[in-house]
């Protein structure tokens, strides 16, 4: 899968989270502010109720008052006036609690107000009655009976009344429909809430499915493409060191090819050469017999006599075949470098304990007397112990060593010092001088097979530092060299405190 | 009875051949040198052409083997003059370029009598001739078995 998808899946999946954290906020905060709506409605439902029980209760009371009148105006008895008193004394905080009640409403206050007027009139009359009647006049209560009979004031209250009942069942209508209509809404938003929440749950799972199976795929993948990566890793470590043995066979076979014809050439170079001695003498002797008429002497061996353009001639000969026999020389040692290394290239390390400080010691005696010649000092501080090849270290220092003594700076006192510490495994061997340095711009030619840097004053083929390098790789450590022209050289070492045949980084 | 020994010189340089035909003769040996470029045309000479050797009974020979020679390698040619009953009394002198301590190793295993690295210092060269020469002269060859 590509990076891109991976990134549009991740962007979804919070996409979806984001989407149901929303839904759920939402539906919170909807169901809330529904249910409060609801529970309100549900108030002005039981209010309108309580408003018409009210209307009733006081209704009831206006004919209880008026049935105790008319009941004390046909007996006279003081229960029905004392009844009538009671329900007298109840109407007017009934009429207080439905004002109260219907304070809300503008067109009940208006009733209210009729009806409160109604009330009072009757009021007033049931006080005339009763005062009729106490003060034993019983006709004229009756005859204020039935002026109130024959008057509005009971139908007027009973109107009132009726309107104020059909207006608060209006209400209880409009307030149950809207009681319900909330408690409708609020489920249905929980409803649809909870149904997308599930859909986003649901989908949120797909996704996480789709990932683990993706996921699955790439650790397959992942798997496959490492025991492949190993196999390749095999496969190229195989082709290089095949490469490797091929290019130290071929040194191998190319250095002997090479050395069979310089067999010939130096042997019949020599052979020139006693042909040449002879061939002088034989000129020499003839030359004389001539010149002198006495007879030609067997000259004596390696004293030939020569004169003039002769000796020139001779002279000439000798001279060639000197160059030639120095380059035969100077060919047959460079082949025996490349023999020598390759040979050290197949050569098996033997990884043993090795008292470094000792081994190096042992080093530094063997050039004690160059040392001494050149006026250097060689300090030896302390070193890591390693478990190396011990030939393998001897042939690195000591040519480090040698090379440090040889290249020191004419006329000035050497001062060569080696030193070590120890790092995450690797001991970091210093081999400093004060000598006469190394231009920056040589330090990767002085590793070079045959190749040499700074003034060439001293004998040497240019193998030292190839082959130095070589071993340190070998044995799995890297060597580096810090110089400046004229400001002595520090050659760095790092190896590997414990070598063993499997963290060589070369050949096998 | 004494049988002159012949010296049968297997080398495919023929500079090689004629400098260590050359040094052997100024040591004072005078025996016949047979030379052979190749292996194949040493090997017929050696066992004949039915390859059992026969050809030599009888005869007391030297042989000088070069180990790099361009149709097969000496060291054949040494391990089948040593697995040949006619020949393998005679001594082989390994005379070669070649001096990697395994090769030498596997010569001696092989019932080399000498082996000889050819140094490129002519004087080295031209003295160890030398000195090989007067070993022919003094060495006993048994003539090949009967």
């Amino acid at each position: 899968m590509t990076a891109e998808a991976q990134r549009r899946r991740a962007f979804w999946q919070v996409l979806l989270f984001s989407a149901g954290l929303l839904v759920l906020t939402a539906i919170s905060a909807g169901s809330v502010y529904l249910v409060n709506k609801a529970r309100q409605d549900a108030e002005w439902v039981v209010h309108t109720i309580e408003a018409q029980n009210q209307i009733n209760a006081l209704l009831l009371e206006i004919r209880r008052a008026e049935s105790t009148a008319r009941g004390y105006l046909l007996t006279q008895a003081t229960d029905f006036k004392a009844d009538h008193e009671k329900a007298v004394a109840a109407i007017i905080p009934a009429l207080d609690r439905l004002t109260r009640l219907t304070g809300d409403n503008p067109a009940q206050r208006a009733n209210i107000e009729k009806l409160s007027a109604a009330i009072e009139t009757r009021l007033g009359q049931f006080a005339q009655e009763m005062d009729f009647i106490s003060q034993g006049h019983p006709d004229k209560a009756a005859a204020v009976v039935r002026e109130v009979g024959s008057t509005d004031t009971t139908a007027a209250i009973a109107k009132v009344a009726t309107a104020m009942i059909r207006e608060e069942e209006r209400l209880f209508r409009l307030r149950t429909v809207n009681s319900d209509r909330s408690q409708t809404l609020a489920a249905s938003m929980t409803g649809i809430g909870s149904g997308l929440v599930v859909v986003l749950a649901l989908i949120s799972i797909w996704l996480v499915r789709r990932s683990a199976l993706a996921r699955d795929e790439a650790e397959a993948r992942l798997r496959d493409a490492n025991v492949n990566l190993e196999a390749v890793v095999d496969e190229r470590t195989a082709d290089l060191r095949e490469a490797n043995n091929e290019i130290q066979r071929f040194a191998y076979i190319v250095s002997h090819d090479l050395r069979s014809p310089l067999v010939n050439i130096m042997g019949f170079t020599s052979e020139l050469e006693e042909l040449g001695g002879d061939i002088f003498r034989r000129i020499s002797s003839l030359a004389r017999a001539r010149g002198d008429g006495t007879p030609p002497a067997p000259a004596g061996p390696g004293e030939i006599a020569l004169e003039g353009a002769d000796k020139q001639l001779s002279e000439d000969f000798s001279e060639a075949l000197g160059f030639i026999k120095s380059s035969i020389a100077k060919m047959d040692r460079l082949i025996s470098a490349i023999l020598n290394l390759t040979r050290e290239g197949r050569r098996e390390f033997q990884p043993v304990k090795i008292d470094t400080r000792e081994l190096i010691a042992a080093i530094v005696s063997t050039v004690a007397h160059q040392a001494a010649e050149a006026r250097a000092e060689i300090h030896l501080e302390p070193l890591p112990d390693v478990v190396s090849d011990r030939l393998a270290l001897e042939q690195i220092f000591s040519n480090l060593i040698d090379n440090a003594v040889k290249y020191l700076k004419p006329g000035v006192p050497g001062e060569i010092r080696i030193s070590g510490r120890t790092k995450l495994g690797y001991a970091i061997f210093e081999i400093s001088d004060n000598g006469r340095g190394i231009d920056p711009r040589d330090h990767q030619r002085i590793f070079d097979l045959f190749r040499r840097a700074g003034t060439q004053d001293k004998p040497g083929q240019g193998i030292g530092l190839a082959h130095v390098r070589a071993l340190v790789r070998r044995l799995g450590g890297t060597m580096s060299v810090s110089s400046e022209l004229n400001a002595g050289s520090t050659f760095t070492i790092t190896l590997p405190i414990a070598w063993n045949v499997n963290n060589r980084n070369a050949d096998r | 009875m004494t049988q002159p020994v012949t010296i049968i010189m297997i080398e495919d340089d023929e500079g090689h051949a004629r400098l260590i035909e050359r040094n052997i003769r100024r040591s004072g040996v005078n025996n016949e040198i047979v030379s052979f470029a190749n292996g194949t045309d040493a090997m017929l000479h050696l066992f004949g052409a039915d390859g059992s050797g026969l050809v030599q009974k009888g005869n007391a020979l030297l042989i000088l083997l070069d180990l790099n020679l361009p149709d097969m390698t000496g060291i054949d040619i040494l391990r089948q003059i040593k697995e040949n009953k006619y020949l393998k009394a005679s001594p082989v002198v390994v005379l070669t370029t070649t001096d990697d301590s395994q090769e030498i190793k596997r010569c001696y295993e092989l019932g080399c009598n000498v082996y000889i690295t050819k140094p490129v210092n002519y004087e080295n060269f031209a003295n160890a001739i030398r000195q090989l020469g007067l070993f022919f002269s003094v060495i006993q060859v048994p003539p090949a078995a009967t």
